[in-house]
């Protein structure tokens, strides 16, 4: 008994440390690849190297090395919460993870109808990968998600999902309902079909990396500021910025925390609503009718 | 080291990210969702074996209590029907000690009026022999002659008797 106990310890840290690692790593590769700070910069991620492909070169950077690195940490997250799972739910991480559980089990059924219950997980990726992926300019990282391109690929994730389901009914019924509500907005609704991947992609993208862009000038907005108020100081106390001692951190808890984790509930939000709207449930309810009496005919 | 455009289009990168979701789906899916299902329905299986197990107990339960009522009213019966007939039982017996003595108490009666009969008559023998003796005595001093005794008492007696008849 006391052998698996310390068994069970055992590989719990380990989970745990696991879990943790990929954030170290992250953080040792941002410190060693890191250039020099030369003032003001706001650019996209660094480029760690590129491989050649057809079409386009693929240039490794920041926002793919971290979306792995969070998704590691996620996979051992979750291994570490299902360790030692119980009937009885006597561990405070067993009740956190059955409220995560029941709570997107709760927000999915209730935006989506029961008929997307199996949904959850998917929903909840989005979101963990989403908030994860923002919460790591809290550690001094590149947000995975203000590339656009990683947002993007959720986005059309998030298309195929809407259309797939839009195409429940069948194909015809699919194309007749670009002719809704009337035949001649046809092309304003195609449109609209692939504007809505693109707005939720830029919506994502633009609210972190406008976050990230704010930090930046205010960071930079207060060292000015700071050098003009308190330059008189003698010597190298001139030099100190102490304006940006506290207030970015507040900022921060806006930009990176809230933000972060209100983008990602919007993006699973959004995705939820789409792909339930898009499917016609009521005419699949229809189709379903028509097709029991029609094998009750037959028989 | 070079860094991207911060707002640049690759393909290649889009396809990364996408398939990334997909993986952290399937992961989120096969080991978060899935054991926690798992061990939901686990605990549903052993609450509805709680459950069943308590409707089986209170079945028993229900069952014991009336046997438990009927055993107790049979014992009731039982209890009443043992004390009628003790009731029944000391009665007759009673009575019969009743009659028993009422039957020695007339027995001593009859033999006491009995031996009062005997007594009497014995004194009435007593008397009349007495009664004989001294008219006997009465007459030889009367007559002053011996008359035979024997003829004598025959006389008496029929005299005697003669009184007892009239008397």
């Amino acid at each position: 008994m006391e052998e698996n106990d310390r068994q069970f310890k055992i590989i719990d840290r380990l989970y745990l440390a696991l879990a943790i690692l990929p954030l170290v790593v992250g953080m040792a590769i941002n410190v060693l690849t890191s250039p020099a700070s030369d003032g003001i910069e706001i650019a996209g991620a660094r480029i760690f190297f590129e491989i050649p492909l057809p079409l386009q070169p693929l240039p490794i950077t920041e926002s793919q090395v971290n979306s792995w690195l969070v998704m590691v940490t996620i996979f051992f997250l979750c291994l570490y919460f299902t360790h030692g799972l119980t009937e009885r739910a006597n561990t405070k991480r067993q009740l956190i993870l059955e409220w995560v559980v029941e709570a997107t089990d709760n927000l999915v059924r209730e935006n989506m109808g029961k008929y997307f219950e199996g949904f959850s997980p998917f929903v909840a990726a989005i979101m963990a990968l989403s908030a994860f992926s923002s919460l790591l300019s809290l550690i001094g990282l590149y947000p995975p998600t203000s590339d656009l391109n990683v947002v993007a690929g959720w986005a059309v994730i998030v298309f195929v999902l809407i259309t797939y389901y839009k195409n429940k009914c069948g194909f015809v019924h699919y194309l007749k309902s670009f002719g809704d509500p009337v035949p001649f907005l046809a092309p304003l609704n195609v449109i609209s079909e692939f504007a809505t991947p693109v707005s939720m992609a830029f919506r994502h993208y633009g609210n972190v990396l406008s976050g990230s862009v704010i930090s930046v000038l205010i960071a930079s907005a207060l060292q000015g500021v700071s050098s003009m108020l308190l330059g008189w100081l003698p010597g190298f106390l001139g030099q100190v910025p102490f304006l940006q001692i506290g207030i970015p951190a507040v900022l921060s808890i806006y930009f990176d925390v809230f933000s972060g984790c209100l983008q990602a509930f919007i993006f699973a939000m959004l995705t939820m609503l789409y792909i339930s709207s898009g499917f016609p449930a009521d005419d699949w309810e229809k189709l379903k009718l028509q097709k029991q009496q029609l094998k009750e005919a037959n028989n | 080291m070079p860094s991207m455009e911060v707002i640049s289009v690759n393909i290649w990168q889009i396809l990364i990210s996408l398939c990334n979701l997909l993986i952290l789906y399937l992961i989120i899916r096969k080991f978060l969702y899935e054991p926690v299902r798992k061990m939901l329905e686990q605990r549903r299986a052993v609450i509805d074996g709680q459950y069943s197990d308590a409707d089986e107990a209170k079945r028993a339960a229900l069952a014991d209590k009336a046997a438990y009522e009927e055993k107790l009213a049979g014992a009731k019966a039982e209890a009443e029907t043992i004390r009628q007939n003790a009731v029944a039982e000391a009665d007759k017996r009673g009575e019969k000690l009743l009659a028993e003595a009422k039957d020695k108490a007339d027995g001593i009666v009859r033999r006491a009026e009995a031996e009062v009969e005997l007594e009497k008559q014995k004194a009435k023998d007593d008397i009349r022999r007495e009664i004989a003796d001294v008219s006997t005595k009465l007459a030889e001093k009367l007559i002053e002659r011996e008359i035979d005794e024997k003829d004598h008492h025959e006389l008496i007696d029929s005299f005697i008797d003669e009184i007892g008849e009239t008397k």
